[in-house]
């Protein structure tokens, strides 16, 4: 789609060929000049070494962290809440969200409260989520599901209102079967916008759970960074934000090919 | 000239009505059985307090194998006409009766072409045709045979697996017809069916939905606001009128098929028609 606004309006065109949405060599340009500008500015000093390590001793920090199997660590310990928390979360925010779509009922019922829930920011959640839950596993496991959930349930209400009316006619007129109308009908249709809705939904998962490991964790990378913090060594806190920043990055790269390879007839 | 009983009830309820009804085009009838028999049938809306008639008094005898042109302008309820016939919108008074039955739903024997293809872009020609065969107990192999002959039919062969954006609008139309087709309806209906297409594709389409009509022996019914595309195809014509939406005439076309645009009776039809819109 953007291609499209990009063509409309004249850019990215070279030499009267539309570039095409990919990664590319030059999208390596502007992560590299920040790297120099980083070991340029750790270089000169210009702010105390202790505060901001310079991108090779980061790489020596991630090397010893990785060497002492402690980054694996706390690495499998995220991930796995991550996994856990979203695939509980998105699976119930999916089905819940077509069916207040489907259902006049369950909308009257939960539409309301689910508009104001959303609302709230989900960082605003964590105290009362510590008092009920405790400081536990299940505490930041609860807040993944909750993130995932809303983020889906919201993408398929809303993707699923939008499925065009004239194709149910279709499905009234040849008298679909109901499993037929969701198989062939409902679930395509909602496809493309349901999986951009599982992204964004991933992507809060993601940094709200390493928020709410730096507030109170044993483990976990979020953990890392705060004990890095607490022991001085900015250099593991810089080790996380990396990190952090690079598995959100993949797995939102792992997303959009998927949504590429399970939309074939979209319009390119 | 040759009359039934019905036609002679439907042209004393239109004189009493007081429409423009000429006597000397009563349409020539065989003695083919009524496919559909519309009684009386009047639909209104409630608009913001209001309530808004958008059919009134609708009399009608389809004969088996006829093809019907309705004729309008916008919003003269042609279109809703036909979805109740449909069946896709059941609240209307009066009788729209059926193989001796009020039509209370859909059916499979009704099949229905819309303006828009409605083709489902996730899948692809083959399998949008075959979804038509999902609420039936035909089997699969026998499925796969009747939708290969029927694309070849409309003259798809070879875009058997393209999908509807990959394929032109005129094309995708003739998909919509083939999916509609597939299920041998004895009711075939067209809601503007060729309106979106291009001056030429419409000119083919039209060709080629004589010849599928005149291959299946199917009754039809076209709802269009194209007068020329409702004589070259119908063998009544029945014009239709706005507020409330009324049948204000019917105008047969006995004319030897297919017929010629350029032939003087063929204008002479054309033009008379046309007074009821200019």
């Amino acid at each position: 789609m953007s291609i499209g606004i990009r063509a409309a309006i004249g850019l990215n065109r070279v030499a009267g060929k539309v570039i095409y949405n990919r990664l590319r060599l030059v999208s390596f340009i502007s992560p590299i000049i920040l790297l120099l500008v980083w070991a340029w500015v750790t270089h000169l000093q210009l702010i105390s070494p202790q505060l901001l390590a310079s991108p090779l001793q980061i790489l020596d920090s991630f090397q010893e962290l990785v060497a002492s199997g402690d980054l694996q660590e706390h690495l499998l310990k995220s991930l796995s809440r991550l996994v856990f928390g979203y695939s509980i979360g998105a699976f119930a925010g999916l089905l819940f969200g077509i069916l207040m779509a489907l259902s006049k009922n369950v909308e009257d019922y939960f539409h309301p409260l689910f508009q104001a829930v959303r609302q709230v920011p989900i960082i605003a959640l964590i105290p009362i989520f510590i008092l009920l839950l405790g400081i536990d596993e299940i505490f930041k496991i609860a807040i993944v599901i909750n993130a995932a959930f809303l983020a889906v349930a919201l993408a398929s209400y809303e993707a699923t209102k939008g499925v065009p009316k004239p194709y149910f006619e279709v499905a009234q007129a040849y008298q679909l079967p109901t499993l037929t109308v969701y198989r062939k009908l409902v679930i395509p249709a909602i496809l493309p916008p349901v999986l951009t809705g599982l992204r964004i939904a991933f992507a809060r998962s993601w940094t709200i759970l390493v928020a709410s490991e730096l507030l109170v964790a044993d483990s976990g990378i979020g953990q890392m960074m705060q004990m890095g913090r607490d022991m001085f060594r900015l250099d593991i806190v810089l080790v996380g934000v990396v990190l952090t920043g690079a598995i959100g990055f993949t797995i939102d790269r792992l997303f959009k090919w998927g949504e590429a390879n399970l939309i074939p007839w979209r319009v390119a | 000239m040759s009359s039934s009983n019905t036609v002679l009830d439907f042209r004393k309820s239109a004189i009493t009505r007081g429409n423009v009804f000429e006597g000397n085009s009563v349409p020539e009838l065989h003695a083919k059985p009524v496919a559909l028999k519309i009684e009386s049938v009047a639909k209104s809306y409630a608009l913001s307090g209001s309530e808004l008639k958008v059919l009134e008094a609708i009399n009608l005898d389809v004969q088996s194998g006829e093809f019907i042109s309705i004729v309008g302008a916008s919003g003269c309820g042609k279109s809703t006409l036909l979805r109740l016939i449909a069946g896709l919108d059941i609240g209307y008074e009066g009788a729209i009766v059926y193989q001796g039955k009020r039509i209370e739903g859909t059916d499979l024997s009704r099949g229905i072409v819309f303006q828009e293809h409605r083709l489902f872009p996730w899948l692809t020609v083959e399998a949008n045709i075959l979804l038509a065969f999902a609420s039936t107990n035909v089997p699969k192999a026998e499925r796969k045979e009747r939708v290969k002959a029927q694309i070849e039919l409309v003259g798809l062969t070879g875009f058997e697996h393209a999908y509807p954006h990959q394929i032109s609008g005129g094309m995708s139309q003739r998909v919509a017809i083939a999916r509609a087709l597939v299920l041998r309806p004895q009711l075939l209906l067209l809601d503007e069916p060729f309106a979106a297409l291009d001056a030429l594709t419409r000119l083919k389409l039209q060709q080629e939905l004589e010849r599928l009509w005149e291959h299946e022996g199917l009754t039809t019914i076209l709802v269009t606001h194209d007068v020329e595309e409702a004589v070259f195809l119908g063998d009544r014509v029945v014009v239709m009128q706005s507020h409330p939406g009324r049948i204000k005439r019917i105008v047969p076309v006995r004319l030897a098929r297919p017929r010629i645009r350029s032939n003087p009776d063929f204008q002479c039809i054309k033009e008379d028609l046309l007074t009821d819109f200019v």
